[in-house]
């Protein structure tokens, strides 16, 4: 344990604490004698950021549940905790037992977002274990990591000892059973990782070698170990209404970004809209049953106390259970205080008189997401989404009285003209005139649209995998137009910073040579990057520099069908000639269907499940 | 209707729970009881609670107040063993009694008083009872910055004549001091402790490790409000 008087010297120093403490409600103490396996579950953001996604809170629990495993979770320290640590000699620690990660069998990581890649490098270091994979030793903990940004996991090369793909509440019980045999046995790294490599969905890094062409770009991989597999599958829980899920969550006693019982509709998107990258590596969708919902709701709301509801998935408006669903909770906890909230519905989804009921509780503002402004550019995006759809809703929301909205857009996408950037303008001005157009006794409120602009980052795994990135110079021009354009006090623009999205780019479709720049970033100081008054875009290019990496290559250039992607070894059940076909359909502005309609053979039936997908047959 | 006054503690790790957070956690953990809680009309509903006198953040306590409304009896001994399930070890509720009371808790709350735990190898319980002494009969005056209605910063002059109603130094072990101290509380300000272990640094008391546990919230007549 770390020296309890010496942080508690220090922790009133700090901005909140409370984030460095522990000892919320529903978290797990166990007797470290009494276990075989400790895992550090590792967030590598603040405690408020962190711990408020879903997914932490179902693998702590999972874990907990196994008698021989202890979890505990550990986020990155902010600046002003990171500096009284490094001074005192306070080495990074789990929340529960207050044990250095030193002490842990496993450290795993959460992989949600780009940005976050520098943290973890640092909580290794704040925790005394070597950054890189090859300087640590057999005594020391494991570094894993998974999650979505582990679809391309290949920038975290030299750090990760080993990568889980997919969904882990099936894969992870079998890693940390097959660790706690090996342990039994005399514990070696080697043998473990050469064990773990052959449990499907598991990637050992230091187990490849790649070999690159004169032109900088991918030439083929091989396996240095007979026990790597050349493909990774991903992992997938087939049916949800069976999975672990649990019946309690940890309680944090500081604001936290989301402190709410979230329940989780379904995974998997039907829509195929092309720039997603989790509407392709979430296949296929797999609904849960109301009543499995329901119960869950009520175990959750008994063991916290919370005061709202969220209804979530990729898209909740394609729950096929929702209006049974959400007036069942309505009626168990209208009278509670209790609201429930549906983030994520598309426009042409939206069941008013659901909304209306959710209203009755507490209102909130409503959000749209059109992501572009012209119908050209939707079509190629395929977000099947015509003018009509949008203002058709914007204006039964209105005539309901709301006056606040929100739109959601995004910049920079493929074949994208300055016509199209100034759609955004367009779309946004005549839902101001939906709100003008109605009878003037109908028009209550101070009316306010916030449109607000992201800079498209093209992601492995989708139709858009291949496409060339938007300088930072175009995204600037675009944002800044639409600023020049937007000229009315009723709408206000904004847009994100385009550096930012360059950087998640580069970091997106990265290949391992990119491992070094960012260490070298890291030990030049960056940290916490998406995190805007941290983010320090000199330093990155500094370090771009030093490692002689060449930014834009991985970036913004463009790659031929060809070309072999650095993350082509991994199976996400999706065919790549699918992912071809949606490529070159979106070039000549060619939809395709919603495949709760129409299956589009993109594989993952035949591939992952061996027959039809579950929402095809609950239609049949 | 039925309005209950309730003393609780907040101690171990719930000493760096800040006031506004345990207003929060205390809320949600009454709502985790099922029990007919009264909650406000209105737009955006909140429970009817009132809490005593805020704790500072980094001070344990075994002396806090809230009152809290039902719409329809709920009998001290059950509130007491339900929400005692539902909360962590470190926050307990002690004692809960029927109240109807009109003045509100946090002005009950006139004083409130301390034990100070100092470790150091070299630290003199006399001494530090004389420098007590000062401060009780002549009073020393220290600054206080505050920032008024304007966001400006202003200085403020204090006098431990102003707040300190009891203060008292004595050895417990070796190394080891404990300081009784019972401050004014009003509802234009008090003392902190750790206002008291500033003073008592600038005339050389310094002590390696120290710990803050409230004891207790006093009445007008000096009396533990429950």
């Amino acid at each position: 344990m770390i020296d309890m008087k010496k942080l508690d010297r220090e922790l009133l120093k700090v901005e909140k604490p409370a984030r460095y403490v522990g000892s919320e409600l529903n978290s797990v103490v166990k007797n470290k004698e009494d276990v075989n396996v400790r895992f550090a579950f590792a967030f590598p953001d603040v405690y408020e950021v962190g711990m408020s996604h879903t997914g932490m809170h179902i693998l702590y629990h999972l874990m907990n549940s196994m008698e021989n495993v202890w979890c505990e979770r550990v986020f990155a320290p902010w600046t002003d905790m990171e500096e009284i640590m490094r001074k005192n000699n306070i080495p990074l620690y789990g929340l529960e037992s207050k044990d250095e990660l030193m002490e842990f069998d496993f450290v795993g990581f959460t992989l949600q977002y780009e940005m976050s890649y520098t943290n973890i490098l640092n909580m290794l270091d704040l925790g005394k274990i070597p950054v890189r994979s090859k300087d640590r030793t057999n005594e020391m903990p494991l570094v894993i990591a998974g999650g979505p940004c582990a679809y391309n996991p290949e920038p975290l090369y030299e750090v990760i000892d080993l990568f889980t793909i997919g969904e882990t509440e099936e894969l992870l019980p079998e890693l940390l059973k097959l660790y706690e045999e090996e342990k039994k046995n005399g514990f070696d790294r080697l043998v473990f990782l050469e064990k773990a490599a052959k449990l499907d969905g598991i990637y050992v890094p230091g187990f490849y070698e790649e070999i690159y062409n004169d032109d900088g770009t991918v030439k083929e991989r091989k396996t240095l170990n007979e026990n790597a597999k050349d493909t990774i599958t991903k992992r997938i829980i087939r049916d949800l209404n069976k999975s672990f899920y649990p019946e309690k969550s940890i309680l944090p006693y500081i604001d936290v970004v989301h402190d709410r019982v979230v329940l989780e509709l379904f995974r998997g998107c039907t829509r195929g809209c092309r720039f997603c990258q989790a509407g392709m590596v979430y296949r296929p969708v797999r609904e849960k049953e109301s009543d499995t919902l329901v119960k869950q709701a009520e175990k959750l709301i008994n063991s916290t106390g919370h005061d709202e509801i969220s209804l979530t998935s990729l898209s909740s408006g394609d729950y096929s259970c929702l209006p049974d669903l959400t007036l069942k909770l309505l009626d168990m906890y209208e009278n509670q205080n209790v609201s429930i909230s549906l983030p994520s519905l598309r426009l042409d989804s939206m069941t008013f008189d659901i909304i209306e009921r959710l209203q009755e509780v507490r209102k909130s503002g409503l959000t749209f997401a059109p992501e572009a402004g012209t119908q050209r550019m939707r079509d190629v995006i395929n977000k099947n989404l015509t003018e009509e759809q949008i203002l058709g809703p914007v204006e039964t929301a209105f005539n309901l009285g709301w006056s606040t909205v929100k739109l959601y857009f995004m910049i920079g996408l493929p074949g994208e003209t300055m016509e199209d950037v100034l759609g955004i303008k367009e779309l946004a001005y005549k839902v101001k005139d939906k709100f003008f157009q109605r009878p003037k006794e109908d028009i209550k409120g101070n009316l306010k649209i916030n449109a607000s602009a992201s800079c498209f980052v093209p992601k492995p795994f989708t139709p858009f995998q291949w496409v060339k990135q938007d300088s930072m110079e175009e995204f600037f021009d675009k944002a800044k137009s639409l600023q020049r354009e937007i000229k009315d006090k009723k709408v206000s623009f904004s847009y994100h910073e385009p550096k930012l999205s360059y950087l998640e780019a580069v970091f997106a479709r990265g290949d391992r040579r990119l491992s070094a720049a960012l260490i070298r970033a890291w030990e030049k100081g960056c940290r916490f990057d998406g995190w805007y008054d941290m983010f320090d875009f000199n330093k990155w290019m500094e370090a771009f520099k030093e490692t002689s990496t060449d930014a834009d290559f991985f970036g913004i250039r463009e790659r031929s069908l060809e070309e072999v992607l650095p993350w082509d070894f991994i199976d996400i059940g999706v065919d790549k000639k699918f992912l071809v076909s949606e490529y070159e359909k979106a070039m000549g502005y060619t939809t395709t269907p919603d495949c709760r309609q129409q299956c589009v053979n993109c594989g993952v039936n035949h591939r992952l499940l061996g027959g039809a997908c579950p929402h095809v047959q609950v239609n049949k | 209707m039925c309005k209950l006054i309730n003393k609780y503690s907040k101690t171990g790790n719930l000493k760096y729970i800040s006031h506004l957070d345990v207003l929060r956690f205390i809320q949600r953990a009454v709502k985790r009881t099922n029990l007919p809680a009264k909650y406000s009309e209105g737009f955006n509903p909140h429970m009817k609670t009132a809490f005593g006198y805020p704790l500072s953040l980094g001070t344990e306590s075994i002396g806090e107040y809230f009152e809290l409304e039902f719409n329809e009896h709920v009998d001290p001994d059950v509130f007491v063993s339900k929400i005692n399930q539902v909360l962590p070890k470190e926050m307990q509720i002690q004692k809960s009694k029927e109240t109807d009371e009109q003045e509100s808790i946090m002005s009950r709350c006139a004083y409130a008083e301390y034990i100070i735990t100092l470790e150091s190898e070299t630290m003199d319980a006399e001494k530090l009872g004389e420098l007590f002494k000062e401060m009780l009969q002549t009073g020393l005056v220290y600054p206080r910055q505050k920032k008024n209605k304007k966001n400006k910063t202003v200085i403020k002059e204090i006098s431990t004549l102003d707040y300190i109603k009891y203060l008292k130094a004595e050895r417990l072990s070796e190394g080891k001091i404990t300081v009784e101290a019972v401050f004014l509380t009003t509802e234009t300000g008090s003392m902190k402790v750790d206002e008291l272990l500033k003073l008592m640094e600038e005339r050389g008391f310094t002590a390696d490790y120290h710990s803050i546990m409230k004891i207790d919230a006093l009445d007008k007549n000096m009396q533990p409000i429950l």
